[in-house]
């Protein structure tokens, strides 16, 4: 255990974890709001550990939504892990399967942003591996504190303080600084309107029909706005 | 079944995180999926975001001012603090006060 590396990885994170400690409460909050048990809020922390998707779950579960709806709505989101999957893999291509295991749970997108800065600058030089797992296992402390924190907060809290609309607003606050070009801002409001428009569809399969729109739209703007 | 979908989708999110660092063989990442992932949490969050505050059947728009209201004054505390608990708060207190 290199204990330099693991202390740097766990300070780095320190600042991101401002942000993640609401979430996690939200979540708490939310999850059982949505009709899930206590356990199983708690514990979805733990077996699916990301942010954003968990929330999404919350909130199909609580409207009704068809199994494989939700399933393959957290997928989506999800997926982009394998992007950070590919770009760590590079620095750790020596580890034994074990640390491959463990680092790979750990992955999200906090622990991502934090250790690839490192990877790049001393990948070569440090068992930097302890870094994104000191940064890796803070956050997956702080995500299930927060989560139990929140779940027993939820019962306590009256109705009228309107939580259910902390999910808009958390998102909103994950999406705002994401808008910062025109495909993106395409992708946005091709699956807002999709959004909008499709509520009636059956097993709210409006967000994955959104989704997906807005996917399409925004990669077509990009790829059009690049070849002009 | 509900704990089957928890753990089953627990287990498709591992996978993903495990996929490019298995070692069990080398695999690329196609360079159209770098494209559309980006886009991926933009479009799934703007359509909860949205269908939360609006609803339209065909016939009639559904929505509440109050929240209307209160979503625009998040996005102008996301763009200033970047915050989640910023703009949480600042958005639910206004829907409080509304």
């Amino acid at each position: 255990m290199n204990r330099t590396e693991f202390f740097l990885g766990v300070t780095a994170m320190m600042p991101l974890l401002l942000g993640v400690i609401p979430f996690g409460l939200v979540f708490g909050v939310l999850g059982v709001a949505s009709g899930l048990s206590e356990t199983q809020t708690i514990l979805m922390s733990s077996i699916i550990f990301a942010g954003a998707s968990q929330v999404v779950f919350a909130q199909l579960w609580a409207t009704g939504s068809a199994y494989l709806i939700i399933g393959s709505s957290v997928a989506l989101i999800n997926l982009r892990h394998v992007l950070y999957s590919a770009a760590v893999s590079e620095h750790l291509k020596k580890l034994s399967f074990k640390w491959r295991v463990i680092l790979a749970y750990l992955l999200t997108d906090e622990a991502f942003a934090v250790s690839i800065q490192r990877f790049n600058t001393h990948g070569d030089s440090r068992p930097v591996h302890f870094f994104m797992f000191g940064a890796g296992s803070s956050l997956w402390i702080a995500w299930q504190i927060s989560t139990v924190v929140g779940v027993i907060a939820g019962s306590t809290i009256p109705e009228n303080w309107e939580l259910a609309f902390a999910i808009p607003l958390t998102f909103i606050a994950v999406v705002v600084p994401l808008l910062k070009n025109l495909p993106t801002m395409i992708c946005a409001l091709t699956s807002s309107l999709i959004a909008i428009c499709g509520q009636s569809l059956p097993w709210n399969s409006w967000i994955l029909f959104a989704a997906f729109g807005g996917i399409l739209l925004g990669a077509l703007t990009e790829k059009w706005n690049y070849s002009r | 079944m509900i704990w089957f979908v928890i753990i089953l989708t627990g287990v498709i999110n591992f996978t993903f995180r495990l996929s490019m660092f298995s070692g069990f063989r080398k695999i690329y990442v196609p360079a159209a999926l770098h494209r559309y992932v980006a886009f991926v949490p933009a479009s799934v969050l703007c359509a909860i975001i949205a269908s939360s505050l609006v609803t339209f059947d065909g016939q009639e728009i559904t929505y509440e001012l109050e929240k209307l209201a209160a979503a625009s004054v998040a996005v102008a505390c996301a763009l200033l603090t970047k915050s989640v608990a910023a703009t949480l708060i600042v958005g639910l207190v206004t829907v409080w006060i509304l």
